[in-house]
């Protein structure tokens, strides 16, 4: 039965992996050498976990093909109450075992407790359901989506400016949580391009499953890009009437909660909406940054993510809503484009 | 009146169902007290085990609608919390051991029968109290692990009845665990040394002294959640320097343990089972022993492997690292035992050993992943994710639970009386065995594939996301056939009506020396001081040493009182009064109306019943009691849990200490004076003084002196208590411990203080109305014994709080 359903899995594992075109997030993607060493730990482990399970559950088949009763046993089986050496030995050999993965895990928590030279430093905060982002010495921020280039280590120091959260791409590097009043750190450095898919790992509310986000690892040269035109940003004046109706509508209704750069919009107990337009995502991380998804999110936001603390807006008809997405899209960073980099 | 089994009594000749629920509410009999126990574990079982069919229903495809945000979150709460408090810890700890342990024993009752009575009320009555929550605007949605500051943050009173049930709870458990490492010290058939009891009487044992030791963790953890929701202030609060992540040591500092109290209680149903079942003696019987004492012990030290992703130092991690991947090697022990105990054995293959045998399998799974999650890189990977999740219901649904079931078909005969159908439990465990790996299994693959724990919802898209949840989905739904099944079973059992034997698998401990089920007085034979071994009934049998029967109309029995139901209902009461009452956090949280009334209510049932109990003796024949350690057993019950106080004011004053050297908590510049705690030290010091000559003057029987003793006493306690109080409103009128951290420390632990001198002076007072009623003598002094005991511990930890708070 065993055998029965691992056939099954392998057989799905190979039709589905074969048969679609999906984002694949897998904790031991070999993009980062923190996921390589995962991985290398858990060759070791493996090993010793295969060698325990193999005898063990061998000797509990062999003991109930064995010894099951069938009926024709003639008194009673021998009462030995043990024996001292076996004891010894199944003592001393897992303590072995464990002294070793002990050893291969504090070697590996000590390599990894040194920050790398040169690395960049972010800082994440975390709020409920979203993600905001600060270049540490750069003067740049940005929500929900984390813009890194390639091959560059950065540390990330992650807090909460409410309750418990953990941030955690997982395709990318392990988690740590976001504790208000605490600073955890992670470093790693990202060796392939890709949106890299990321979310919240610590119960936080009603919408715990929607605090995704995601980073996005692009060339040296992309970066540079943005980190230019994020800190000469202005906000792009209005080019079309609806815009200009969104411009306004979004001075009433959202400036007091998000902040746009070069604008009277300055709230900051939203995300900052900056660079909106290079959004690949809305909602944080939820879905795709289209007008779909948009204007009800706009209209109510609540009602599309639960406990999310942005309020409905009532008294927006569908086209105020249109004119706010015209205008908070029209806001972006010009020669940066995330379409076709690949998904993990 | 010499009794063979006390007649419950029946006002108004109540019969049939009332008859059942009047002797229920008014029995102290550990047998009918186990059955409470195990009747609500395996109901909470199934309730909960629905819950995770919904859970699993949300979750079979992506963006589910049937159970959306808060919704999902009160019912994964109420899952874990039900299944992990309700049933995983009781059934097996409360409900085998209150069946088992006595008769395994030798002994007619536990150590403090009333007592036990009112602990398996109060554990009912908290998995009331938290349901309750459902009719006052919802259950709580924090989490079986209620993490500050969101468990402080949530509206609504539903993480307030979860707070107070847990402390019911914890007090229902202490006073059970206490109860039994009395019953252990003290009640053991002549002859039988500590060496020579059953395995599961061992795991009981160790489970106790676990709970004894680290329940304080969680009473530390809820109270200051409750005191920061009801009152506004904590020693988690980063604003003020305090450490969110404090919360966590506390919580875990009891949750850990408590997976292995969760375990080792099974380990012991594993052993009597594989034992039984092939024919043989425990293999290593003593390494098994010490394999459980030493999982009790390193358990106490690996509590922080659910914090490696806070962010705390290398050298603590590493530290938490060695010893959580250790832990493995003493539970490995206990896995090659019983595998040596099925060794050429004639393995008869019944349901019972069927489950151990899926056990043994599943928990191998569950050990080596728990190895798995102590290689920190991985599991910074991997907490939180459904990893975790494979992992923890591998050790503790296909570990633990396979073997409640394994305990629940062992000890069916002898608790029904009647035998159950195999064919009914071999469908039960296969259709468990098989929809429990169809619903874990692919959770692990789902952790490799990134997916966190306590998500309602999942986006379509990535990959085997959709599919492998499906398979999980499927697989809960076998697991629901498979509790049809078990249904079904039970059912055919009571209808079918097939009586059982003594001893229908030729058992070798002596529960199966009497009837199925036993009467009340459990035994009528005297059993020979022979214990060759921990199977007395096959080394008798060997010997021929015979039983010699007893005139049943010597044995006594407690007589039946409803007082201590009548006790815990006023405790239920009074919660859901504290609980709907209004609250500081989340601010503009207001109490719903009429709560004053519940809490006085409450209180009013609470003292009457308890004076109405104390009033009551326990029998109603002067009884000689022996005791293995000559102590009696209120003086044992009461030192086991005195070491709980102690561990709970440790665990508090471990963290203010930590606060304080951190440099986080400074005294203000105005301090409560330390005159007036001089004076107070003074007050308390003399009241033991008093207490302790009242306590000898009744054993030279000077009862007027005793009664004058008690009194002084409880006025000196009640003058330290005024003055305390006196000092706290003056104290608040210029600090206030929301702002100041040294201040929340000291309010809640000097606080804490007076709750006890409270109770104790309550227990000093129940002593001193047994005095004026005359019923305290030289058999009924349990009340003043322990109320003695207790009063000095109070004192010792003022002395305590005297030097860190007022001197320091």
């Amino acid at each position: 039965m065993l055998r029965g359903s691992i056939v099954l899995w392998v057989a799905l594992l190979l039709g589905l992996a074969l048969g679609q075109d999906t984002r694949v997030v897998n904790i031991l993607d070999p993009s980062t050498s923190y996921n390589r060493e995962v991985g290398r730990l858990l060759v070791w482990v493996m090993a010793f976990a295969v060698l325990i399970f193999g005898v063990v559950t061998g000797a509990l088949t062999y003991t109930v093909v064995k010894f099951r009763k069938r009926g024709n046993e003639q008194g009673e089986p021998p009462q030995f109450h043990g024996n001292d050496r076996l004891e010894i030995l199944w003592t001393i050999i897992p303590t072995l075992i464990i002294v070793i993965i002990f050893g291969l895990t504090a070697q590996s928590m000590i390599a990894n407790a040194k920050l790398p030279a040169g690395a960049m430093t972010v800082k994440v905060t975390g709020y409920q359901f979203w993600w905001d982002y600060e270049y540490e010495g750069l003067g740049i921020r940005n929500s929900n989506e984390l813009i890194l280039p390639v091959g560059k280590p950065v540390i990330v120091e992650i807090t909460s400016k409410d309750i418990i959260h953990s941030w955690w791409p997982a395709s990318l590097v392990g988690k740590q949580d976001a504790i208000p009043g605490v600073t955890t750190r992670l470093h790693f450095t990202p060796e392939k391009e890709g949106i890299y898919y990321g979310q919240c790992a610590e119960l936080c509310g009603a919408s715990h499953a929607n605090m995704r986000f995601r980073v996005i690892v692009v060339s040296q040269e992309a970066f540079d890009r943005f980190v230019r035109g994020a800190q000469n940003y202005r906000a792009p004046e209005p080019q079309d009437a609806l815009t200009r109706q969104g411009q306004g509508l979004f001075q009433q209704n959202c400036a007091a909660c998000h902040a746009v750069k070069g604008t009277a919009a300055q709230g900051v107990i939203g995300p900052d909406l900056s660079y909106f337009g290079n959004r690949t995502t809305v909602g944080s991380g939820l879905w795709e940054n289209t007008d779909t998804y948009l204007i009800p999110w706009i209209k109510n936001s609540p009602g599309v993510k639960p406990g999310s603390k942005m309020p409905p807006f009532a008294q927006l008809s569908d086209d105020d809503a249109k004119a706010i997405a015209a205008y908070i899209k029209s806001l972006r960073i010009e020669g940066l484009d995330f379409q076709g980099l690949p998904q993990f | 009146m010499a009794v063979q089994a006390p007649t419950p009594s029946k006002p108004g000749g109540l019969s049939g169902t009332l008859a059942l629920i009047w002797d229920l509410m008014t029995t102290s009999d550990h047998k009918k007290v186990g059955l409470i126990y195990l009747v609500t574990s395996f109901v909470m079982f199934g309730v909960a085990g629905l819950m995770a069919v919904a859970i699993r229903w949300q979750l079979a495809g992506p963006d589910g609608r049937f159970l959306v945000g808060d919704a999902y979150n009160q019912m994964l709460t109420l899952h874990g919390a039900t299944m992990l408090f309700f049933f995983i810890i009781p059934a097996g700890l409360s409900g085998f051991g209150n069946f088992i342990l006595p008769l395994m024993l030798g002994e007619r009752d536990v150590a403090l029968p009333r007592i036990n009575a009112f602990a398996v009320w109060l554990f009912l009555f908290s998995a009331i109290l938290i349901y309750t929550s459902l009719f006052f605007g919802g259950a709580p949605d924090v989490g079986w692990t209620f993490y500050w500051p969101f468990s402080a943050s949530r509206p609504g009173h539903g993480v307030d009845f979860f707070m107070l049930g847990v402390l019911l709870l914890g007090i229902s458990s202490l006073l059970g665990s206490a109860n039994f490492a009395a019953t252990v010290y003290n009640l053991r058939a002549k002859g039988m040394s500590l060496w020579k009891m059953p395995i599961f009487v061992w795991s009981i044992f160790a489970t106790s002294l676990l709970s004894l030791f680290a329940l304080a963790g969680i009473t530390a953890a809820s109270l200051l959640v409750f005191i920061d929701r009801k009152l506004g202030f904590s020693p988690f609060n980063a604003a003020i320097g305090g450490d969110p992540v404090l919360f966590q040591q506390f919580f875990w500092f009891y949750s850990h343990p408590a997976v292995y109290i969760m375990l080792l209680p099974y380990l012991g149903i594993a052993a009597e089972v594989a034992s039984t079942f092939a024919r043989k003696p425990v293999f290593g019987y003593r390494f098994m022993v010490f394999a459980q004492l030493g999982i009790a012990v390193v358990g106490f030290l690996v509590w922080a492997h659910h914090m490696f992703t806070v962010g705390e130092s290398l050298l603590f991690q590493l530290v938490f690292v060695f010893f959580t991947a250790l832990v493995a090697v003493p539970t490995g022990v206990k896995i090659f035992s019983l595998l040596g105990t099925l060794w050429r054995g004639h393995l008869d293959m019944r349901t019972p050993l069927l489950f151990v045998l899926g056990f043994l399998f599943n928990f191998l799974l569950g050990g080596i992943t728990g190895v798995m999650l102590a290689v920190v890189p991985f599991d910074y990977s991997v907490h939180d994710t459904y990893f975790v999740v494979g992992h923890f219901h591998n050790v503790l649904m296909a570990g633990s639970g396979f073997l409640a079931f394994a305990g629940l078909y062992y000890w069916w005969p002898k608790i029904t009386g009647r035998m159950y159908s195999e064919r009914w439990g071999k469908l039960h465990f296969w259709l468990f065995l098989v929809g429990y790996l169809l619903t874990f299994l692919p959770q692990y693959v789902l952790g490799f594939l990134g997916m966190p724990r306590r998500y309602y919802t999942y986006p379509d898209g990535n990959y085997l996301w959709n599919e492998m949840n499906l398979i999980s989905t499927i697989g809960a739904i076998t697991l629901a056939l498979g509790g049809i099944a078990w249904l079904i079973g039970v059912i055919d059992s009571f209808r079918r009506n097939q009586k059982a034997g003594d001893n229908p698998w030729g058992g070798f401990t002596l529960e199966w020396a009497t009837s199925s089920p036993p009467p009340s007085y459990n035994f009528a034979v005297n059993f020979p001081r022979f214990f060759a071994s921990e199977r007395p009934l096959y080394d008798w049998n060997k010997e021929g040493l015979e039983t010699t029967p007893v005139d049943v109309r010597d044995i006594h029995l407690p007589a039946p009182t409803v007082w201590p139901f009548m006790t815990a209902l006023g405790l239920l009461i009074m919660g859901v009064g504290m609980a709907i009452s209004p609250n500081a956090h989340p601010s503009g949280l207001s109490g719903v109306a009429g709560w004053q009334g519940w809490l006085a209510v409450g209180l009013i049932t609470f003292i009457y019943s308890l004076f109405r109990w104390a009033g009551k003796l326990e029998y109603d024949v002067p009884v000689e009691h022996h005791t293995v350690t000559n102590k009696s057993n209120a003086w044992v019950g009461m030192a086991w849990f005195i070491v709980s106080e102690i561990a709970l004011f440790g665990i508090l004053i471990a963290g203010y200490l930590y606060l304080r050297l951190s440099g986080a908590a400074q005294p203000p510049e105005e301090r409560p004076a330390i005159w007036l705690a001089l004076l107070n030290t003074f007050f308390l010091v003399a009241s033991s003084f008093t207490v302790h000559y009242a306590h000898h003057d009744l054993r030279s029987r000077k009862m007027s002196p005793l009664r004058f003793g008690l009194l002084i006493s409880i006025l000196l306690g009640t003058v330290f208590f005024l003055f305390q109080a006196y000092e706290f409103v003056a104290f608040r009128g210029h600090v206030d411990p929301a702002e100041q951290l040294w201040a929340t420390m000291f309010f809640i632990i000097v606080g804490l203080h007076g709750a006890h001198v409270v109770i104790g002076g309550t227990g000093l007072a129940l002593a001193y109305y047994q005095a004026i009623q005359k019923k305290l003598d030289d058999h009924n002094h349990g009340t003043l014994e322990g109320a003695s005991m207790y009063w000095h511990l109070v004192d010792a930890v003022w002395l305590f709080i005297v030097s860190i708070f007022y001197i320091w």
